[in-house]
């Protein structure tokens, strides 16, 4: 059976040394740059300019990508987030209309100058409420509110669910406190262009950015934005019990050498056993959303979730999947 | 109360406010300030003693603000421990002023001006430390320090003196002057009257202070914007007054020939040349004379910036830069080179650097086990055989932190210390070099395994940093100065008991002095 990664025709891509912390394990994907797209430096998110619309400026010569779901909180206005990817040709501004506040009752627009913005990916559940092709194209930005509301109820300390506020569990000190320290565990290698994360040994999704720079650039974001805060809170919710990788037995007796084959074998066993675990994967649905400059946006649904995949001629540079 | 009840380490002796790879330096600020006040609710005297040991700058300036914001009389010359005179603290405060470098030294006395973090603090004992930290010095070094830091001097004064004070003098009331500065110096009259740009009554004001005689030629030539007269006076005074004078009053000289003619510490030279280099001037830097630190820090932002220039003196400094090295017996060293060792935006490549320094610092070291890195080869601007130079390559964090494989090379060897460099952040997989570890030990294998974290975390479970092994404490050194002071810190800190009379032992030898009961 082929594997996701062959199905989708990502190339070129192996799998590196296992990133594994409690709950949460890694596995960088490593390769050549993909994607002729704008660097991660040229593109800015520059305001909301209405409830449900984010510009981004891109100031590259080439087109440049909003990576999907991003979310930006920020103290002046309003906390959005995309439903998405977004592709923003060579020198152009995009407003995208389609947004979403994932605040219900702060007033006021965001600005892309303000210092104390933090950007995000949304968290992966809330990632899965905007599969939905006409909930994600539908100009109403508070569509993702109750979806908020849902996701917020039950995780307590201090966490309130009162509202489609998406900054009462991000802004919560010891909340941030806890996703900044687990995220710090992680590191990107040299070459990542993307990664496969599992929650205890599930896979839960899989990135590729088109470079290693976007990698670079954006790695925080979805590690600590989108995976981190998802387990964290399946965590305070008793839906993850406290678990961490089980580690192969090694003999009392054992020589150094010994020690270092059993645990590199165990090492090199676990790389092998994850593309398998995506053979499970099956692709339900997809359908061309978009196409700007020479970009072509496809929504995959697939059995257990789904995200967005973007070609360049015709050849796959970009996939945020949430499994 | 037992000491044992108070967690320190000597964390609180290194802090430097600039934050790591991961958090912020408000954070770290947070966590050190407690450990601080906790030390010094704890034991008072204990605090004090501390602050003989090798430290920070930053840390020393903190601890002398706690001191001093909270008078020692008022607690009672009881509660001084014999063997210490009763002044001692303020006599640590200035031992460590003096040991200071003078940049660093006069910081931490504005700390006791008040910012925003801090309160200030105005007290008798308070007055006395600077005025005579500034004042009670050869005329030559005083006249250095007043065109030098003319404006914390005049910060510093004005807070001593208060505004009153400082006015009388200034209009010739000698009872004040000989009372708080001519105790000192009685010949300091013109340095006050420099500092703060008023025209020294009397006309004889050259004979102790040329320095000072020659920035006051410079500023009028400045002001007439001669730019001959001006760039004759320049010669030998720093090259930030200079530099002032020319900007402030648009003096019509080449920027590059204020860098060349002017004056720059040696850490100052290493620290502008790119600027100078940029205007197209040089300024010379003696490599042979700069800190291991410094060389590893200017070598790396020339290889990752492209500069070419005197890549291979710097790396000739390093091969043959003289360290007092310490000896803990045969030794392989693993560095930690993941990603993470890159360090904060603030403080770039600041934990691996410091690995790489300390690791110079070990004598006897028969391997250096790296994890993790990428190895970049360096390009230098003269071909290899007009110099000699081999030609190398340096190492840039990168990647995950396997650091059990390193473990396992080290063991291999046979050796009996092993010292890991790591920031405590192991990702492939977490736990795993603890596994090797404790199967090691439960085997019977005979080697000491020292952890050393150059990075302060504010969410160590334990102390300040963070730990690999859960039966190794980690020792803090961010800055490779510190390597023997931990040593010896760790060892008291195994013994509580003896901790307070080494502190004192300490203090007898470098201070001296005390009663005897």
């Amino acid at each position: 059976m082929k594997s996701l990664l062959e199905t989708l025709k990502f190339t070129n891509i192996t799998i590196g040394d296992i990133q594994s912390v409690d709950e949460m394990t890694v596995f960088p994907l490593v390769g050549p740059n993909r994607g002729n797209v704008a660097s991660p430096n040229n593109l800015q998110f520059s305001r909301t300019t209405g409830y449900g619309n984010m510009e981004f400026k891109n100031d590259d010569e080439r087109p440049a990508i909003v990576p999907a779901y991003t979310m930006v909180r920020g103290r002046g206005g309003q906390d959005h987030a995309m439903t998405g990817t977004g592709i923003v040709p060579r020198k152009e501004s995009i407003i995208f209309n389609t947004a979403c506040c994932v605040e219900q009752r702060q007033p006021g627009m965001l600005s892309g100058s303000d210092k104390d913005n933090r950007l995000d990916i949304l968290p992966i559940t809330l990632r899965k409420d905007l599969l939905d092709y006409n909930k994600r194209t539908k100009k109403e930005y508070g569509k993702l509110w109750s979806d908020i509301i849902r996701w917020l109820k039950g995780i307590g300390h201090g966490v309130s669910s009162e509202a489609g506020h998406l900054s009462y569990f991000y802004d919560n000190v010891q909340v941030k406190k806890a996703l900044e320290d687990f995220a710090a565990e992680f590191e990107p290698v040299e070459g990542q262009i993307g990664a496969i994360i599992l929650f205890s040994g599930v896979p839960v999704g899989l990135e590729i950015m088109p470079t290693n720079a976007h990698w670079d650039a954006y790695w925080k974001q979805l590690i600590r934005g989108s995976y981190t805060a998802e387990l964290f809170r399946l965590k305070l919710l008793g839906k993850v019990k406290p678990s961490t990788l089980i580690m192969p037995e090694i003999s009392p007796t054992a020589k150094p050498e010994e020690i270092k084959k059993t645990l590199e074998d165990f090492m090199s066993h676990l790389k092998k056993d994850v593309a398998p675990l995506l053979e499970n994967v099956t692709i339900a649905n997809i359908r061309t959303i978009g196409n700007t400059a020479g970009l072509q946006t496809d929504l995959l649904i697939t059995n257990g979730g789904g995200g967005d995949i973007i070609y360049q001629e015709e050849e796959p540079i970009y996939i945020s999947l949430v499994l | 109360m037992e000491m044992k009840k108070v967690e320190i380490d000597s964390g609180i002796l290194q802090y430097v406010p600039k934050g790591a790879y991961y958090e912020g330096q408000d954070e770290q600020f947070t966590k050190v300030f407690d450990m601080w006040k906790k030390l010094f609710l704890f034991d008072r005297t204990l605090f004090s003693l501390m602050m003989l040991l090798s430290g920070t700058g930053f840390s020393k300036g903190m601890m002398t603000h706690f001191l001093l914001s909270n008078e020692q009389e008022n607690l009672g010359k009881a509660l001084v421990p014999a063997s210490l005179a009763s002044n001692y603290e303020t006599q640590i405060i200035k031992y460590n002023l003096a040991k200071e470098r003078t940049p660093r030294a006069l910081k931490n006395l504005l700390l006791l001006c008040g910012d925003v973090k801090l309160n200030k603090v105005n007290n008798s004992r308070t007055r006395k430390i600077i005025l005579e930290y500034i004042f009670n010095r050869s005329h030559d070094d005083l006249d250095n320090l007043a065109i030098n830091y003319k404006n914390k001097l005049k910060t510093l004064i004005r807070h001593a003196l208060g505004k009153q004070t400082l006015f009388k003098i200034l209009n010739g009331n000698l009872v004040q002057f000989e009372k708080l500065i001519g105790r000192y110096n009685k010949n300091a009259g013109p340095v006050v009257y420099y500092i703060f740009n008023k025209e020294y009554p009397k006309k004889s004001i050259s004979a102790y202070f040329k320095k000072i005689n020659q920035c006051i030629q410079l500023r009028e030539a400045a002001s007439k914007k001669d730019a001959d007269a001006f760039e004759n006076l320049m010669k030998g005074l720093p090259l930030r007054t200079v530099m002032g004078f020319r900007n402030t009053y648009r003096v019509p000289i080449e920027i590059k020939d204020v860098m060349e003619d002017t004056s720059v510490s040696t850490k100052e030279a290493l620290q502008m040349q790119s600027a100078a280099k940029r205007v197209g001037g040089k300024i010379k830097v003696d490599y042979k004379k700069q800190d291991i630190y410094d060389l590893w820090k200017i070598l790396y932002h020339k290889v990752l910036t492209g500069e070419k220039d005197d890549v291979e003196l710097i790396f000739k400094a390093l091969n043959e830069i003289k360290l007092d090295k310490v000896d803990i017996g045969e030794t392989v060293i693993i560095i930690d080179a993941s990603k993470s060792m890159y360090g904060s935006d603030q403080r770039p490549l600041h934990p691996f650097l410091t690995a790489l320094s300390i690791s110079a610092m070990i004598e006897n070291v028969k391997a250096v086990i790296y994890i993790g890195g990428k190895l970049t080869s360096v390009e230098t601007e003269v071909t290899q055989t007009e110099i000699g130079w081999q030609g190398t390559s340096i190492i840039i964090p990168s990647g995950g932190t396997p650091l059990w494989r390193g473990l396992i090379d080290a063991v291999i060897t046979g050796i009996k210390n092993i010292v890991v460099i790591s920031d405590g952040y192991e990702n492939s997989v977490k736990g795993t070099f603890d596994l090797v570890y404790k199967h090691f030990k439960n085997a019977g294998y005979d080697f000491n395994l020292t952890h050393i974290n150059p990075v302060f975390a504010a969410d160590a479970q334990k102390g300040t940093v963070r730990r690999i092994a859960e039966e190794i404490n980690p020792l803090p050194i961010t800055d490779y100065k510190f390597l023997e002071t931990e040593i010896i810190f760790q060892k008291m800190i195994e013994n509580k008991d003896l901790v307070k009379k080494l502190l004192v032992n300490r203090y007898q030898k470098l201070i001296g002095g005390g009663r005897t009961e």
